[in-house]
């Protein structure tokens, strides 16, 4: 298990990797943590080129908290975000989320970019970028835009980035007022990618029904799920032990095809995203109503 | 075509400096031109913990980190936790409450240990628990470990 | 020596010390420091001068005709230096011994391919990189052929035949008869009859295989270094695959990072033999790497289709046991092949007194990598079969599991007790031991939180088993499959030397188990001296005396006797020359306390040092024709052994160790995960010479168990494609899903074995995987299911809840 040969490069500006990638044209592939792409490269499934390594860029490593957003550069790691006292305490949601990242000697090396990059769709962070509204940075030959997390992953591995473009950074919303939130997951092994995971966020009105719900399922469709219909039963009631069994119901039944792989069939990971979004969502009323 | 790159690092606090291929893992790097063989290879794809070493301080799976991705850095593996034939705290733990079996998984979890007890000498259960989590032992089945980690906490706290 | 030698001790009150320091002590290990500051040399530390490195192209197909292997492209890749192919093997090798025999290859195929993973093309390069370079230069034209993957298929009509010569898929049946079973079956008040399904899983220890073998065509050598579990059986085979005397061969064992029987490595040894012998003679390194291990390496055992039946009276009381196997060893019996499927007859009916029992056995061939062992051998799938069977009667007759067990229990006065199909079980009270684990985890109150949640909605499942673990294996128990053999000597040399220091020279290499420091526990009080001044010596296949091991909980009552009888030659060694430095006669004289004196005269004595410091020094002060060596050598074997009659029978295992293990779980009905909440282990293993190693080897056994219960898994498709190829996908266990136990030890010592210790080594792996299914179908009783597969996979049992929620 060696790699095969490929070429190194270490840009010191975000330009500059821009350019190896117009340069390569498709032969080059970024590497930021390498937890994903090292054991590729190990098996031989990966062969680039040459690998453009993001680490030496400083402008790409910082975390900022403040006016209601986390913001993070594409290449902080993932342990400096979750160690963050700041992150912590303000954005537990996103704190919570970060240790079910498979375990500390990971999320030592792993970036947040990386993550969202790779756009796994059982792993965590997509998913808490969906539910989060969470928007991206993205540099490129021609300037950088933003993309919203909601157009940013496409399918399996595949985001809005274009092939010369370069993901720079991500912001985080935090939470608002009477809100509650959970992050729940089943996975064969603590650490392991989820055989299904959902993201809930729900608001309450002073009357106490639900403003706002939020209900993002991972490790069961292509890119992180978005159950929409069942949020649209949640809002404007008032949460009951009937509508979230309804609501998790619809979640699990609006699910496209699951993947079946050697741990879990698609049908045993749709009934998994019925129970995990039912008890995310009165995990997350418990947390409401104490907010 | 191979091309090499001209890496340095200090390991263990000595200067090193090599040309190396890109592709090589900084675990064969360690192991097979430093001759620093205490890092094990369990796995080669980041599951299993034996190869971890301490990357600038943070506990890495070297096995799934390039070589040259540790240019510049600081690293520090199991060859330098002991001072001469002193053991290190965690190392005599492990000893005294037998953490260790075969001994090919403990370098590499005793590093994770080395970086948790650096930010925290008072840990939690659950960070003791996150932290031994990264690690795959087949030998012990890890109550020794933890019994380990408790005295290894009481040794540094009363040196 | 004389017939008149003295016998190993079997109790510490035998050995010349008054006040023993070590023994049945938590000693710390002597092997630690090495291992814990990363000296301890294993085999991929090691670097020859001149050594490449070999990477091995492996078969993509279950089952193909090779056509053609073109290896033009990779010979001219810059560093490359040799590469073998089947025809290579086919000159200078043998195929492999397998049990039973013909059903085994070559190392590396020729003509076609039975499994996926199989050694196809291996280079010899100057780095493992560049090897791994020239295999994607070759090119293997396959014919793929259709693949039989499962065991009743493959006994089916017209299935594919992985040996065409042999005729079917066969490799052994037999029915193994022990007593009237079928008056018992007629006679039974009840009968339990279920199916069980036990799937692959196997021993990953964290280092893989590796080796380093040079062929030195001058001296018609081949030596090897590796980590090796059993250097001389290593040594052994591959003199017989290429066609050299034993002693052209030498091996030389190196620590490894553990093995539980799953180090394998015998392929990749005679490849790497076969590359130095094409590249001149250069030392050839091969370290088998993870995905090979877990595709082609010894990381499978117990592939396992049973069908079996308690047949019990009014009361409870068990008259007879039936087991129907039908086992799927794989592609080949290679390794060791059926022995894991007769290793069940050393304990066939656990801990109960069962008067009749039959063992229906077929082991098949199929397209999938060859079955090795794994900790336990065979026992632990059979295990759970007959304490499930258990806990089901237990069911059918509204008696509690305790129940049972304690109504069928041997009683402690019937030992030694002779089993149906034949060994002897030298000690035991089972009774005890249960009651131990019951009163550990307070058993009623259990039972009693148990239906109080059960009325709130939640499962929660008590286990409760009692085992038995077979220690110190023996050649006879594998004679019914084919493998000769009675006794397995393991040796000891123990010497004094100049200054007054202690070596013990042995033929293994460390494992993880802590047998130096047992070895070195026994010589340190037999002299009396600090365990410091003893260091035990691993020796290679040449130079050691008789050896064997690790393996079958053997090694540490095996290296205790070895250690005790060569201890007791060097004291009759030294007595001898202070009888004449005394001048007096040798049956005046003994050691006592570190000193050898005149008996009754305290005066009289002096240090032992100082009587092996005038052997070596002092020649004008020995009695005449005085061997003036002070090192002594004892081979150990275990007595008494008989060889094994037409069903198989014969005392074959020593010591028969007994735990009992309780453990709580839930299960959480709508996800299908099961959580461990509790669990309590007591157990019976005689003296504990190290108890803190017995302890480590528990807990290390429960980790495998719970792996084996809940996680571990090899899967192959219906094509023969391996699914579980990472460490991604076979799941060992983490401390997230291993449980901390409560341990409570007993003591029986055995009767026969030195100082009273019985084989602890594979521990609770017997009991562990049995414990947890049967706790899980506990749990799940009220819902009127059962769950009969290992492992009980969130998947299996989600479908199990999904089709009960279906039905209600």
């Amino acid at each position: 298990m060696k790699p095969p040969i490929f070429d190194y490069a270490t840009p010191a500006s975000v330009a500059e990797a821009i350019a190896l990638l117009a340069r390569y044209e498709g032969e080059a592939k970024l590497l930021s943590g390498g937890q994903s792409l090292v054991p590729l490269l190990n098996m031989r499934l990966a062969r680039p080129a040459v690998l453009v390594d993001l680490a030496r860029i400083a402008a790409l490593d910082w975390v900022r908290v403040a006016d209601g957003v986390v913001a993070i550069g594409a290449m902080t790691r993932q342990r400096t975000v979750e160690l963050a006292p700041e992150v912590q305490e303000r954005h537990p949601l996103l704190h919570a989320g970060l240790q079910l990242i498979a375990h500390p000697q990971n999320r030592n090396q792993g970036t947040i970019g990386g993550s969202l990059a790779h756009a796994d769709p059982a792993a965590e962070l997509p998913a808490l970028a969906v539910a989060l509204d969470a928007s991206f940075e993205a540099a490129g030959p021609e300037g950088t835009r933003t993309v919203a997390a909601a157009d940013f992953f496409l399918t399996y591995l595949t985001t809005a980035l274009a092939a010369t473009e370069i993901l720079t950074s991500v912001r985080f919303p935090m939470l608002p007022a009477r809100t509650g939130w959970a992050i729940q997951e089943v996975a064969r092994r603590h650490g392991d990618f989820a055989l299904a995971g959902v993201v809930a966020v729900v608001g309450l009105a002073l009357s106490g029904a639900i403003s706002r719900a939020r209900v993002v399922l991972y490790g069961v469709g292509a890119t992180p799920v978005r159950a929409a219909a069942a949020e649209r039963l949640l809002e404007g009631h008032v949460a009951d032990a009937a509508l979230l069994a309804s609501a998790s119901a619809q979640a699990a039944a609006d699910l496209e095809e699951p993947l079946t792989d050697v741990h879990a069939s698609a049908d045993y990971r749709r009934d998994l995203a019925r129970v995990l979004v039912g008890r995310a969502l009165a995990e997350a009323m418990t947390r409401a109503h104490a907010a | 075509m191979t091309s090499t790159r001209r890496i340095g690092m200090t390991v263990n606090g000595e200067r090193y400096e090599a040309d190396v291929e890109p592709r090589t893992t900084l675990v064969d790097f360690l192991r097979g031109t430093l001759g620093l063989t205490g890092t094990h290879v369990g796995c080669e794809h980041g599951v299993c913990g034996a190869c971890t070493v301490l990357w600038n301080g943070k506990a890495v799976r070297s096995c799934i980190m390039l070589a040259v991705q540790a240019d510049g850095a600081e690293l520090k593996t199991v060859e330098g936790l002991a001072r001469g034939a002193t053991l290190h705290p965690i190392q005599q733990a492990f000893l005294e409450k037998r953490g260790l079996q075969c001994g090919f998984c403990t370098p590499g979890l005793m590093l994770s240990i080395d970086e948790l007890l650096a930010r925290t000498s008072a840990p939690t259960d659950t960070e003791i628990t996150d932290t031994i989590g990264g690690h795959l032992c087949r030998c012990t089945g890890y109550q020794a470990i933890v019994e380990a980690v408790h005295l290894a906490i009481e040794k540094l706290r009363t040196k | 020596m004389s017939s008149a030698e003295k016998a190993i001790p079997r109790s510490l009150a035998e050995i010349p010390n008054s006040r023993p320091r070590y023994i049945g002590r938590p000693t710390n290990r002597l092997e630690d420091p090495a291992l814990l500051t990363g000296r301890t040399q294993f085999i991929d530390d090691v670097v020859l001068p001149r050594m490449l490195h070999c990477a091995i192209l492996r078969s993509p197909h279950a089952h193909a005709k090779i056509t053609a292997i073109d290896t033009s492209a990779a010979e001219k890749l810059a560093g490359v230096a040799a590469i073998v192919t089947g025809e290579d093997a086919r000159r200078w090798s043998n195929p492999v011994m397998t049990v039973p025999p013909g059903w085994g290859t070559h190392c590396l195929a020729i003509d076609k391919v039975r499994f996926v993973g199989e050694p196809v093309v291996a280079v010899a390069a100057t780095s493992r990189y560049v090897a791994e370079d020239a295999l994607e230069l070759i090119t293997v034209d396959y014919e793929p052929l259709p693949a039989v993957v499962d065991a009743r298929q493959a006994l089916a009509v017209g299935s594919p035949l992985l040996f065409e010569e042999n005729g079917d898929n066969v490799m052994f049946r037999k029915l193994f008869t022990w007593g009237d079973v079928d008056a018992a079956f007629t006679d039974a008040a009840h009968v339990v009859q279920r199916d069980f399904r036990w799937h692959r899983l196997g021993a990953n220890p964290l280092e893989t295989f590796g080796v380093i073998s040079q062929w030195d065509e001058v001296e018609g050598t081949l030596t090897c270094r590796g980590s090796f579990q059993a250097q001389n059986h290593f040594a052994m085979s591959r003199a017989m695959v290429f066609n050299l005397p034993l002693h052209k061969v030498r091996f030389i064992s190196h620590p490894h990072g553990g093995s539980f029987g799953g180090k394998g490595g015998a392929r990749g040894t005679d490849i790497t033999a076969l590359l130095s012998r094409k590249s001149g003679g250069r030392p050839v390194k091969w370290i088998e790497d993870r995905m090979e291990y877990l595709a082609g390496g010894a990381s499978q055992a117990w592939d396992r289709h049973y069908d079996a039946a308690l047949a019990l009276d009014v009361d409870g009381k068990v008259l007879g046991f039936r087991v129907r196997l039908l086992d799927d060893l794989g592609a080949t019996a290679e390794g060791w092949g059926a022995v894991s499927a007769a290793k069940p007859l050393t304990a066939f009916t656990g801990c109960y007194a069962i008067p009749a029992a039959q063992y229906d056995l077929t082991i098949v061939a199929t397209n999938k990598l060859p079955g090795s062992p794994y900790r336990g051998m065979g026992p632990p799938p059979h295990n759970w079969v007959l304490e499930q069977l258990m806990d089901l009667a237990a069911r059918e007759l509204g008696l509690d599991p305790a129940e049972i067990r304690r109504r069928n229990f041997i009683p402690p006065a019937a030992f030694p007790y002779t089993i149906a199909s034949g060994n002897e079980y030298d000690s035991g009270n089972y009774e005890a031991t249960l009651a131990a684990a019951l009163a550990m985890g307070d058993y009623r109150a259990l039972r009693e939180k148990q239906a109080r949640l059960r009325s709130e909605g939640r499962y929660l499942g008590i286990g409760l088993v009692t085992t038995i673990e077979p220690g110190v294996f023996d050649w006879n128990a594998y004679a019914i499959v084919g493998q000769p053999g009675t006794g397995v000597p393991e040796g000891a040399t123990v010497a004094i030397d100049l200054f007054g220091k202690l070596t013990i020279k042995v033929g293994f290499a460390l494992e993880g188990q802590g047998q130096y420091t047992v070895a070195a526990q026994v010589l340190a009080d037999w002299f009396n001296v600090d365990i410091a001044d003893v260091r035990v010596i691993p020796l290679d296949t040449l130079s050691a005396p008789p050896h064997f091991g690790p393996g079958g909980s053997r090694l540490g009552v095996a290296v205790t006797g070895a250690v005790l009888g060569a201890a007791q030659r060097l004291t009759e060694k030294l007595i001898a020359v202070a009888a004449g430095l005394f001048r007096t006669t040798p049956d005046q004289v003994e050691l006592r306390d570190g000193r050898i004196g005149v008996k009754g005269n305290p005066e009289a004595s002096m240090p032992f040092q100082e009587v092996a410091q005038a052997m070596l020094g002092r020649s004008d002060l020995l009695p005449p024709g005085i061997d003036p060596n002070p090192e002594a050598t004892y081979v150990w074997t275990a007595p008494g052994r008989t060889p094994a009659d037409d069903q198989g029978r014969a005392k074959s295992y020593l010591t028969a160790a007994n735990a009992c293990h309780l453990v709580v779980v839930e299960v959480d009905v709508d996800t299908a995960q099961v959580r461990i909440e509790k669990y309590w282990i007591a157990d019976d293993c005689g003296t504990r010479l190290n108890p803190a190693s017995v302890e480590g080897q528990t807990q290390g056994g429960v980790a495998q168990g719970v792996g084996a219960a809940l996680l571990e898994e090899a899967v192959y498709d219906e094509d023969g494609q391996l699914r579980t190829s990472t460490f991604m996908d076979y799941l060992l266990p983490t401390i997230y899903e291993v449980p901390m136990t409560v341990k409570q030890a007993l003591c029986t010592p055995s009767p026969f074995a030195p100082l009273g210790a019985k084989g602890c080594g594979e521990g609770a792996m017997h009991a562990t995987p049995a414990a947890i299914l049967c706790a899980i179908n506990d749990a799940l009783a009220p819902l009127g299911l059962e769950f009969r597969e290992v492992p009980a996979s969130p998947q299996r049992l989600w479908t199990l809840l999904r089709q009960a929620r279906r039905d209600r």
